[in-house]
């Protein structure tokens, strides 16, 4: 099946989870890769050690409206019959919108592809995670996805695939959302996708100071913070450690719920971590069914013990 | 300013969904609500008209007797009017309701006879949590698109958008017409008061039954499955906090997770 996959970048660099697609694409059949702006030679250069034919669409503007534009162009080019991007917000902004382009639907979030004759059924989470869904497209329409991060491996490194660069004039009318302006807010790097260990605190932490503590444990423990939402909205720490629906989906090999009650919309980001040990004063609180250890506490008396403890223990 | 905002009613988010015996989600349970994003929505519309002045129009695909309740909710906490619109698919995925709703654009301006300047979605719908339909609905309609908007501002031109954006936040400047989908903003939805509440039931909410072109959806749903449970662990409720720690790190060391 002729598979395209786009690739975002973003300082000359290719996104990771664009090339966790980049594997799964070659199994399914002929793959390419695109990529498209003005500055991705070296990610070009990096995709293609893949193994997979790299098409180059060069084009002075990019935003969202040129770039959409520009696949609309390279899923004609290539024939293809699968579009899959990677679930990030760009792209899934994108994949809905180049679907109704091209006629057909889109599935978001997905998390497995697999083979059931001709056809390919896309696995992916609703209602919170709580339910999978098991999707399949019309017969002759084109298929859409966006692949949550973490579903596939990343291809090994093979024979460098073919470069081809091609410019392209996207008419100045495509472009209807007009950018003013940028504001980068959040600077840091919180790598929650990645993390072995993460600890993470909720409004049950009740003030900045106890907050503090999840924040000691987590660098203790050399994992990253994350939060729930109330954690960010009192100001505790920014937008880039939340984990939920609306935050990063996570899957450490540790996760430490701090005063974190277990709303579905939290429990849906981490529920696939390895081990989860919970700390809550509140004993039928919902986190408490998802972890392997519960312990029945306030946050402020348990987090020092356990920062002592495992203190003594790397002594 | 006419501003019109397309809402869904869901499943209660904070209801965990299980399989029925039929194998689909069993739904029938748990409580209707408007989805989250949806009420997010409809509060920047009616600020943006009691800022600028305007009204807020909204409307949903569903059966009448079933989503009359959230369409009186959209009333009492600002919408001027509501329609209800009978589904165009028994079966939809979002490109069928992305169609539908394209539709009902076109059937509301019709019946109030005044174009819309902007169209609103939530960012996504807490059920399905597909995040396509606000983004298929603008290209099906043709118009500029903005994800995740936290705040709409009059422009020279249109409008200023700000989106909220992984890194902090984009402004876009559109030409109305737009459709935008709408992200948690600062603020929360207001909640209705007795007063409001009573004038909304008494609100007249048109239902048209069969004002929409029957589709095809492009995606099925052929199976679903719940995730393997996670068994449950070890409760440690102590006396003393001292002893709580000291057993719940044994346990995680035993456990080689340290
Ligand atoms: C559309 C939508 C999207 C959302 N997206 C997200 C998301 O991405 N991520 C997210 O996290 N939330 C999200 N939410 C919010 C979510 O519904 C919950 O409100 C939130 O997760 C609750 O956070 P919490 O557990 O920190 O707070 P609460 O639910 O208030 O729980 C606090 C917990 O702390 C315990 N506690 C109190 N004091 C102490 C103490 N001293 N020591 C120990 N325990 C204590 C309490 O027993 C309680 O269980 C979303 C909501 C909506 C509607």
């Amino acid at each position: 099946m002729k598979t395209l996959v786009y690739i975002e970048t973003k300082n000359n660099k290719p996104f990771n989870g664009c090339l966790e697609l980049i594997h799964e694409a070659m199994d399914l059949g002929e793959g390419t890769a695109v990529l498209i702006g003005n500055d991705c030679e070296d990610s070009a250069k990096e995709v293609s050690r893949y193994g997979i034919p790299v098409l180059v669409l060069d084009t002075e503007a990019v935003c969202q409206d040129t770039v959409l534009a520009a696949l609309v162009s390279a899923a004609a080019d290539t024939q293809s019959e699968l579009i899959l991007m990677s679930a990030t917000q760009t792209g899934k902004d994108l994949a809905p919108r180049l679907a109704a382009r091209l006629d057909t639907g889109c599935i978001t979030d997905v998390v497995g592809i697999r083979k059931d004759g001709e056809s390919l059924i896309f696995t992916r989470p609703a209602y919170g995670g709580a339910v999978l869904e098991d999707m399949q497209f019309a017969e002759g329409k084109k298929a859409v996805a966006t692949v949550r991060g973490g579903s596939f491996t990343k291809a090994e490194a093979a024979q460098a695939g073919d470069i081809t660069v091609k410019s392209i004039e996207i008419p100045a009318d495509a472009v209807k959302a007009k950018l003013i302006d940028t504001a980068v807010e959040i600077t840091e790097l919180v790598n929650l996708e990645g993390a072995e260990v993460i600890v993470a605190g909720g409004r049950g932490c009740g003030d900045a100071q106890t907050f503090g503590l999840v924040e000691e444990l987590a660098k203790l423990l050399g994992g990253v913070v994350g939060a729930s939402r109330p954690a960010i909205e009192e100001g505790w720490v920014s937008r880039a450690h939340q984990i939920g629906q609306s935050g990063k989906i996570v899957s450490p090999k540790l996760y430490i719920a701090c005063g974190i009650s277990g709303a579905m919309q939290h429990v849906s980001g981490m529920i696939g971590s390895d081990y989860i040990v919970a700390i809550n004063k509140d004993e039928d609180a919902p986190i408490f069914d998802t972890a392997d250890i519960s312990i029945v506490g306030r946050c402020e008396e348990i987090l020092p013990l356990m920062i002592e403890e495992i203190r003594a223990r790397k002594a | 300013m006419n501003i019109l905002v397309c809402v869904k009613q869901v499943p209660d988010d904070f209801a965990k969904v299980h399989l029925g015996e039929n194998g689909k989600p069993a739904l029938e349970g748990i409580d209707k609500v408007v989805n989250a994003f949806d009420t997010y929505a409809v509060e920047m519309a009616v600020r943006l008209c009691e800022n600028h002045g305007g009204r807020v129009v909204v409307a949903t695909i569903g059966a009448e007797e079933e989503v009359r309740p959230s369409m009186v909710q959209m009333i009492a906490v600002g919408a001027n009017q509501a329609y209800i619109f009978a589904p165009n698919t028994a079966d939809g995925d979002e490109s069928s309701v992305a169609a539908g709703l394209a539709e009902l654009v076109k059937k509301t301006e019709e019946t109030i006879g005044e174009s819309f300047d902007l169209i609103m979605c939530g960012k996504e719908s807490t059920d399905e949590i597909s995040s396509q339909v606000g983004a298929m609905l603008a290209e099906k309609l043709n118009l500029s698109f903005v994800s995740s908007v936290i705040d709409v501002k009059p422009a020279e031109a249109g409008l200023c958008v700000k989106q909220e954006t992984e890194e902090g936040s984009a402004s876009y400047e559109v030409s109305c017409p737009a459709v935008v989908t709408v992200a948690k903003p600062e603020y929360d939805p207001r909640y209705p008061n007795l007063k409001s509440k009573m004038a909304a039931r008494k609100a007249v909410i048109p239902y048209l039954s069969d004002a929409l072109t029957p589709v095809q959806p492009a995606v099925r749903c052929m199976n679903y499955q719940e995730p393997a449970k996670r068994e449950a662990g070890v409760k440690i409720q102590e006396k003393n906090a001292v002893d709580a720690v000291a057993r719940a790190i044994a346990l995680m060391a035993d456990d080689k997770v340290l």
